[in-house]
């Protein structure tokens, strides 16, 4: 640890987590896109988007799901199956990421420091808008990269709003961190095409909407449209019948967050998918 | 006037007195270790006494808010920023208060012509057992107290802060006394209360140098308790989350007061 200055200003609200690791030298610039340097075809086809993966979350009626397939892929190399791809930011936010993972877990860990540094400094929790802002900030200071070929993020973020009227809130951005709410479910990465297709006939003309099923029929959901992802996206790994390795399904409620144990998962997937 | 030796004595300790004065109607603080980690204690009418610094690290202060909101900013952004370049393990009170804190308050109180810190901290640290919990108190002029882990006198698991250095020696003694290591929260927070109530008597009765007796503490307590409100944080040792701090209201904490 350093000292701290002795002669300082005012502290306190200007500044946030980001801006505070940057003038200490721990954290990269932002970059800056220079808008003279228009894209050429030549440089536009090295930007090629590497969300290699498959993360869908919706809201059912006990919170909000979030799942992710377990497969890491480097080009067509799987390099790793075990891939912890749902994050927790604090305790009743997640952050799922679908993109290039060092700057995603970077992000993840940036962000669960900036709303533990703004309840600390300013003694109270950070808003909700305020949240899904300074994830949507992070992704901006990250486009640059993410042009270059580096480091392209796409993530989902979900959390429950415990303000006026209490209810789990999710969002979805794209790499130049625009932020959608959506009303009942999201999909990111290369297999979500599937994913979207799937959610959105469950969600229209299955036995009920999303938002009324139960935990059971929710989990369901998301492990056959993984598994579906899966088929066809090389990838997704859905689900590991061999290997026994199943996605990583967590719940966001107004009690926090719930990480599903690998029993329970298994326990759905032998009785409704497999 | 400092180009003479005996007059930067002089100046340092007319600023001590001056310090002084200002802390002296500081309400105490009481920070005691129970079986499940640390109670931080304070009663008042207006403004946040008790802190988060980082996960397993809460702060007590009195003086200047000005300067305590300094003081904790520096706090918690050396603590935040250490938590992130390495790991929440790393954050360690011991070089927060030795390192950071104590050296930069140290040359604030001395260097005559600039203002000095008008504060006075109590920090705890929850360890993973009672016998790793730290607790340190670190004045205006740098100077730090611990609970222990000294070769000079025995470790204690509890700590206070007062306006006086008098107030806060007969908190001490009382809880040195009546507080017994191992205690539940119910009976550390009464440890508590009791020892905020030794502490506060002795700031209206100035020159107290003896306990009062049970039944005195006993009715100034209920008497105090009728017309303020309790701030109190936990720091708990297994709270299933990295971070261990919470604040408990004021009606949690009646709640858990034995009558």
């Amino acid at each position: 640890m350093e000292s701290f200055p002795l002669g300082q200003g005012f502290a306190g609200a200007g500044e946030d987590f980001p801006a505070l690791l940057r003038r200490k030298g721990l954290f990269g610039q932002a970059t800056v896109i220079d808008p003279a340097a228009r894209i050429t075809p030549s440089n536009q086809q090295t930007w090629t988007p590497t969300e290699a993966t498959t993360i869908l979350a919706f809201k059912f009626s006990g919170g909000v799901l979030v799942a992710g397939d377990r497969r890491a892929t480097s080009g067509n190399t799987v390099v790793y199956d075990r891939a912890d791809k749902v994050l927790e930011i604090d305790r009743h936010s997640i952050m799922a990421i679908a993109g290039v993972p060092a700057t995603a877990w970077e992000m993840a860990r940036v962000l669960e420091h900036s709303f533990q540094y703004f309840r600390r400094t300013q003694l109270q929790e950070m808003s909700v808008d305020g949240k899904v802002r300074a994830l949507s900030k992070l992704l901006r200071d990250n486009f640059g990269l993410a042009l270059q070929g580096l480091g392209m993020v796409v993530p989902i973020f979900a959390t429950y709003d415990s303000g006026v009227k209490p209810e789990g809130r999710l969002y979805f951005y794209d790499a130049m961190g625009a932020q959608f709410e959506v009303a009942e479910y999201a999909a990111t990465g290369s297999g979500s095409p599937a994913v979207r297709g799937i959610l959105y006939y469950e969600n229209h003309w299955g036995a009920q909407p999303l938002q009324k099923r139960s935990e059971e029929e929710a989990i369901t959901v998301a492990l056959r449209a993984l598994d579906t992802a899966a088929e066809s996206d090389t990838a997704t790994s859905g689900v590991d019948r061999i290997g026994k390795i199943y996605p990583l399904i967590k719940i966001v409620s107004g009690a926090g967050i719930k990480t599903l144990p690998e029993e329970r998962i298994a326990a759905v997937f032998e009785k409704t998918v497999a | 006037m400092i180009e003479e030796p005996y007059r930067w004595v002089e100046a340092i300790a007319n600023r001590r007195e001056y310090i002084e004065t200002q802390l002296a109607s500081g309400s105490p603080i009481a920070a005691v270790g129970y079986t499940g980690g640390i109670l931080f204690l304070t009663l008042g009418r207006a403004g946040q006494k008790i802190f988060e610094i980082y996960d397993r690290i809460g702060m007590g202060a009195i003086g200047h808010p000005g300067d305590i909101e300094r003081l904790r900013m520096a706090a918690i952004e050396l603590a935040s920023t250490e938590g992130f370049t390495r790991s929440a393990a790393d954050v360690s009170l011991r070089r927060l208060a030795h390192y950071s804190l104590s050296p930069a308050l140290k040359g604030a109180f001395e260097q005559i012509y600039g203002a000095p810190y008008l504060a006075r901290m109590l920090f705890a640290e929850v360890g993973a057992t009672p016998a790793e919990d730290l607790f340190f108190r670190v004045d205006y002029d740098g100077a730090i107290a611990t609970n222990g882990a000294t070769f000079a006198q025995a470790r204690q698991d509890f700590a206070v802060l007062s306006g006086t250095r008098q107030s806060a020696e007969l908190m001490e003694a009382f809880l040195k006394a009546e507080h017994k290591a191992g205690a539940g929260l119910e009976t550390a927070l009464g440890s508590a209360l009791d020892a905020w109530s030794v502490g506060h008597m002795a700031l209206q009765r100035d020159g107290a140098k003896e306990l009062p007796n049970r039944a005195t503490v006993s009715k100034h307590r209920q008497e105090q308790l009728a017309g303020m409100g309790i701030e109190a944080a936990l720091l708990e040792r297994a709270s299933g989350t990295a971070i261990r701090y919470r604040a408990l209201s004021d009606e949690e904490a009646r709640a858990l007061i034995s009558k």
